[in-house]
């Protein structure tokens, strides 16, 4: 049924895939926003970074380098002034820190920062070393500016190198775990879903299979099964109920059946006692439905040539008093594994409505083989192409204005075709007539514990 | 021919009574196991008509106690039980029929007969069908009154047919019957051996007929014979 796997709604998997994607995506966010906070509450360590990012700029585009230069760097465009020069330890004064001592000369040739205070502004002057043309370099580099534009792409840097690098594949590895384990977690629903798909009307006394974990689905599990058991035991009931009803009319059925007998001999009595013929055949009719329908097979070989020899001996009588004929061929090898009175049954249906609903009209046919199928044909008007869809529903009769049957006959033979895995087709025979061919189980194809 | 009823409806009772009465048979009743156990004390009965579901027990153990204690009056079930595997187990329990209800009482007496008429519970009766009478112990058979000649073998034939007149008998059976086991059967040498004798009772003017029932075999009916609408058991 593959309307059953239509959902309207969104999954719970893809519900909750999608919610484990939105807070990975917010704790992203919130760290972004911790290390941009972080930063802005540490000028110094800002002032050290724009600085070394400005070096490794240079490093990596050698060429003459202006000893004053603007504009053309990262930093510069926010800063009111800018200037870069290469200094060499040996010749040049080197230029210190306010507040170190010239003692520390040779510790000058390590990188240094410093920040101080100009006007409402700042400046920055530092020594970065980089390597260029094959020896160190040393450039001597001051900035001044104001407020937090000149820091950005110190920022940006920073969020790239130490935040996306390490937590973007992190975050992905996160996100894949979570949707593998969510979807093992989901595992028992899902199979929960296919044993509900999997459930036979005709057999209430299969429930779902109740997982260990988690919980919540072994808890929905067994009330699934709890209602399916309260579900069996009204199908039960209605179930028995007609058969005790229709067991229990055939008592008082016998006692009408008998007093007819003595009423005087006529019309009227002869009217009433096909009444009671037909009520007898309904009743009897239900019974065999209900029967049907609660048939667990407990499957045998049989040979349906014998069956069907002894359908066709019991029945020709009938067909005899309705001026028929009727015969049986075995066409030889008919076994198959069945219940006997249940395959006794589907003949005698048949027949009995091949001699109702092709009164009149030439032998009735059956046969048994080859293999285990029998089929039953008559020579009357064959089946309508419209009917045929609709004539193995219970309570359908061609023509509802004769009092012949209940229109059982046929809903019988699928259910019990059916309790044998088996296959009914209805067919226009070769030269007119219907022709139903009913197919069985081989009797290899079944385990015999089966 | 004594018949024990029991049956717990007792109007039903009365009617079955009144209808094996009426066919010439001694009918005794009760409602009970109990009561059947009771009455087959004080009588030997030929046949016991048997429902199932009674007020003090099951019909089929009093069935599984009388074979057990070898007691081998034929039983005929009546039930209201036709499930698809009541009919085998009742048979199975002991029983020699079953007959389901509703029935039609000529087909309860000719159960009944036929039950009664097994080996060795009635020899030398006369058969008749229509206008066929046939003496089983002088082997004779005569067509409106007068003698017919036959041969031995179509008077077997004649009489097969006649202890099972309205129903169709199968083929290997007449056959068993007819021949001797180590006789060589020609397959044709029954339908030879009908025809014949549909020859016979037709040239003597008899009105019942013997049809074929292809795949089967044959079936004699009686100008007014009643169709059997009770399937029989399943020999599977």
């Amino acid at each position: 049924m593959p309307e059953t796997h239509l959902s309207t709604g969104p999954s719970l998997f893809r519900q909750i895939a999608v919610r484990l994607a939105l807070v990975t995506l917010l704790f992203a966010l919130l760290d972004v926003a911790i290390v941009v906070v972080t930063y802005l509450s540490e000028p110094e360590s800002l002032a050290q970074e724009l600085l070394t990012l400005e070096a490794e700029a240079i490093a990596q585009h050698p060429g003459p380098l202006a000893s004053a230069r603007s504009g053309a760097r990262s930093g510069q465009p926010d800063a009111s002034h800018w200037s870069i020069r290469t200094i060499d330890p040996a010749t040049s004064q080197f230029p210190l820190p306010a507040d170190r001592p010239q003692s520390m000369r040779s510790s000058m040739l390590l990188d240094w920062t410093m920040r101080e205070r100009v006007g409402d502004g700042y400046r920055i002057t530092g020594v970065r070393m980089i390597a260029q043309n094959g020896g160190p370099k040393w450039l001597l580099m001051v900035f001044e500016g104001r407020g937090v534009r000149p820091f950005w792409p110190v920022i940006r840097n920073e969020l790239l190198e130490h935040v996306a690098v390490p937590l973007v594949p992190l975050a992905l590895l996160m996100l894949v775990f979570n949707v593998v384990s969510v979807r093992r977690v989901l595992g028992p629903l899902r199979r929960a879903e296919c044993e509900v798909d999997s459930l036979d009307p005709e057999n209430m006394a299969l429930r779902l299979s109740e997982p260990d974990a988690p919980r919540e689905v072994s808890t929905l599990v067994r009330a699934v099964n709890r209602a399916l058991g309260r579900l069996d035991v009204s199908m039960g009931i209605l179930r028995t109920f007609t058969a005790n009803a229709a067991h229990e009319l055939r008592t008082p059925l016998s006692v009408m059946q008998l007093s007819l007998d003595h009423l005087p001999a006529g019309a009227a009595r002869d009217d009433l006692q096909a009444d009671t013929a037909h009520m007898t055949r309904l009743v009897g009719q239900m019974l065999d439905l209900a029967q049907a329908d609660a048939l667990v097979l407990d499957a045998q070989r049989v040979d349906l040539a014998a069956i069907g020899r002894n359908v066709v001996g019991l029945l020709a009588p009938k067909a005899f008093e309705a001026r028929r004929e009727i015969r049986f061929e075995d066409r030889g090898n008919a076994l198959a594994m069945g219940h006997a009175e249940a395959i006794f049954r589907i003949y005698r249906n048949l027949v009995e409505n091949a001699l109702v609903h092709a009164a009149g009209k030439g032998a009735i046919e059956v046969v048994a083989g080859p293999g285990p199928q029998i089929s039953v044909r008559d020579h009357g008007d064959g089946i309508a192409e419209a009917d045929r869809a609709v004539m193995f529903e219970r309570f359908w009769r061609k023509d509802r204005s004769t009092t012949t049957g209940a229109g059982l006959g046929l809903g019988i033979v699928k259910r019990l075709v059916e309790a044998h895995g088996g296959t009914i087709t209805v067919d226009n025979a070769d030269g007119g007539g219907a022709l139903f061919r009913v197919c069985l189980q081989p009797v290899a194809a079944m385990a015999p514990t089966n | 021919m004594r018949l024990l009823l029991v049956e717990d409806n007792a109007r039903l009772a009365g009617l079955i009574r009144e209808g094996l009465q009426g066919q010439g048979f001694a009918v005794d009743w009760c409602g009970t196991v109990e009561g059947a156990e009771s009455a087959q004390k004080i009588n030997d009965y030929d046949l016991l008509l048997l429902d199932l579901g009674l007020p003090d027990g099951d019909g089929l153990a009093l069935v599984r106690a009388m074979r057990r204690h070898r007691d081998a009056t034929p039983i005929l079930i009546l039930t209201a039980r036709a499930g698809l595997d009541d009919r085998v187990s009742g048979l199975d329990a002991g029983a020699d029929d079953y007959l389901v209800k509703p029935f039609q009482m000529p087909e309860l007496a000719a159960r009944c007969r036929a039950l009664l008429r097994r080996p060795g519970s009635a020899l030398g009766t006369t058969l008749v069908a229509g206008n066929v009478r046939l003496d089983t112990a002088a082997r004779g058979v005569e067509v409106g009154g007068a003698g017919v000649d036959a041969t031995p073998r179509e008077v077997d034939l004649l009489e097969h047919l006649l202890r099972h007149s309205g129903r169709v008998v199968a083929k290997a059976s007449l056959e068993n019957a007819l021949y001797a086991m180590d006789a060589e059967v020609t397959p044709n040498a029954l339908e030879a051996s009908v025809s014949r004798l549909r020859k016979r009772l037709a040239g003597a003017g008899a009105d019942i007929s013997i049809r074929t029932v292809h795949g089967v075999g044959y079936a004699l009916f009686a100008p007014e014979s009643v169709a059997v609408s009770e399937p029989g058991p399943v020999n599977a």
